[in-house]
């Protein structure tokens, strides 16, 4: 019945975790952070029905949505504060934590979704890219969320709009290598069950502007 | 510790740089304070940032964890040394009202402010170590955060000059009729005069302040352009930071080459 109330408060942007609520209820929005994002990682992790890559999938969702904003707060409240908007960090950082809590909402609520692409094909391309689509609709979804809290702030102070820019740059790039190092998320079927890749770590970005200057070779 | 946080809170909330406060000419925070800010902000960064030398796949030492985290503060603050007295000098000629021991807290603060943001990152420099091989990835990773950070103490730093020089700037009370029957100054006597006789008053402050504003920029490009410069080759000279992984540790290498051709070099090696 909690659940369900902070539910309606997180999605519509009311009561305790709406962009005007005075307190900062981190704990809850941190639960259900882990608590939806673990169930759309163990969705996602289901693609070849294999127990261990489901149990991983439903750990490393939490963790990639987890901590990459962890990573990213402690910039993110030093940005606040060299803006002068330290007075308003409680409700930025509330914003910041209700958008990660919606996109774990929303990804779970999309969670029909990826099982109806494995259960209609047994395509991995087609897995890979259908949850990527996914992934970024839900990330659309938590944009409304900091939208709606950043609204407020910006009518305030106008700074609190580079003080968003500068987050989601920095969160954005932090993700994408912590998304980089925590594959594979749905389990490639001709591969063996592992927490991540064999081999060592490799860098997201290195290999993406290898691939491109292969390209143009 | 506590207390140290709450400096660089107030460090950057600017608690030490309110606009009435450098308009009077006065920065009330001891150097000593400031000093000990800037250590302990590089020294921390300067721990994530030599941790890729002590995890590479070859020549790994922890030494180098040691050398980054003294040699950070060190860059900031042994520039500071080289380029103070002709930053000092120079607003001095502008006619900055500082004084000598104000202009030094106010480019520490600016430091810290600089050293405050690139610990902020030092997380995410700490991720990317562990999640990369790359050395090239490293070196460009930290010319960016370094560069990133110093914008934001640029920034600051140029506001305060801003509010420095317009304590000049600030438009004198209107001339007061003397009470003993002297004459009234002109610009009263103007608006008395009969319709043929008045004329504008004259623009007496009016040219000044285009002035003060251009000479306040004009500092703030100067010491950038001298910190900068400084800065870079200070860099140079205390590397390495990161650590290259096929070199065994050492505290400083050989001179050779500059700051900037070894930067284009690591981007361009990015690309093959």
């Amino acid at each position: 019945m909690k659940l369900a109330l902070d539910l309606r408060h997180l999605l519509h942007g009311t009561g305790e975790f709406g962009p005007r609520a005075a307190g900062l209820p981190w704990r809850r929005l941190v639960a259900l952070l882990l608590l939806f994002a673990a169930l759309h990682g163990a969705c996602v992790g289901a693609f070849g029905l294999r127990g261990l890559q489901i149990l991983y999938s439903a750990l490393k969702l939490p963790l990639l949505l987890g901590l990459s904003t962890a990573i990213c707060l402690p910039n993110f409240y030093a940005v606040n504060a060299v803006l002068g908007l330290r007075d308003d960090f409680g409700a930025a950082l509330r914003g910041v934590l209700a958008t990660q809590a919606t996109v774990a909402v929303v990804l779970a609520s999309l969670s029909p979704l990826v099982a109806l692409i494995y259960v209609s094909s047994d395509s991995y391309p087609l897995a890979i890219v259908g949850n990527g689509v996914l992934f970024a609709v839900a990330a659309l979804g938590g944009q409304v969320t900091l939208a709606r809290h950043y609204e407020v702030l910006i009518a305030r102070n106008a700074r609190h709009l580079w003080a968003r820019r500068t987050w989601l740059v920095l969160y954005v790039f932090v993700a994408i290598q912590l998304a980089w190092m925590l594959r594979p998320f749905v389990g490639a079927p001709e591969m063996a069950t592992s927490f991540f890749r064999s081999g060592p770590w490799s860098n997201a970005y290195v290999v993406v502007l290898r691939a491109l200057s292969a390209l143009f070779a | 510790m506590r207390s140290l946080f709450q400096y660089v809170d107030g460090l950057l909330r600017g608690r030490f740089t309110r606009p009435e406060d450098l308009a009077a000419g006065r920065i009330e925070i001891p150097i000593s304070r400031l000093v000990a800010i800037g250590l302990v902000l590089g020294l921390s960064y300067g721990v994530f940032m030599g941790l890729y030398g002590a995890l590479r796949p070859e020549q790994a030492s922890w030494m180098q964890v040691l050398a980054s985290a003294l040699k950070v503060p060190l860059l900031f603050l042994l520039t500071l040394v080289v380029a103070f007295p002709s930053l000092y000098v120079l607003s001095a000629l502008a006619d900055s009202k500082l004084s000598a021991a104000d202009t030094l807290r106010l480019l520490l603060i600016a430091i810290g402010v600089d050293l405050a943001l690139l610990a902020s990152l030092g997380p995410v420099t700490a991720f990317f170590t562990l999640s990369t091989e790359s050395y090239a990835f490293m070196v460009v990773l930290n010319v960016l955060f370094f560069a990133a950070a110093g914008f934001v103490g640029l920034g600051f730093l140029r506001r305060a000059l801003g509010h420095v020089f317009r304590r000049e700037e600030a438009p004198l009370a209107p001339p007061q009729p003397d009470p003993w029957g002297a004459p009234a100054p002109a610009a009263d006597v103007a608006a008395t005069a009969p319709e043929a006789v008045r004329l504008p008053a004259p623009p007496i402050f009016q040219p000044r302040r285009p002035v003060l504003r251009e000479r306040a920029r004009s500092i703030f490009v100067l010491w950038t352009l001298i910190y900068a410069v400084v800065g870079a080759q200070m860099g140079w000279i205390l590397r390495p930071f990161v650590g290259t992984p096929v070199r065994e540790f050492s505290w400083f290498r050989e001179r050779e080459s500059n700051f900037f051709e070894a930067f284009f070099r690591a981007l361009a090696s990015l690309f093959t």
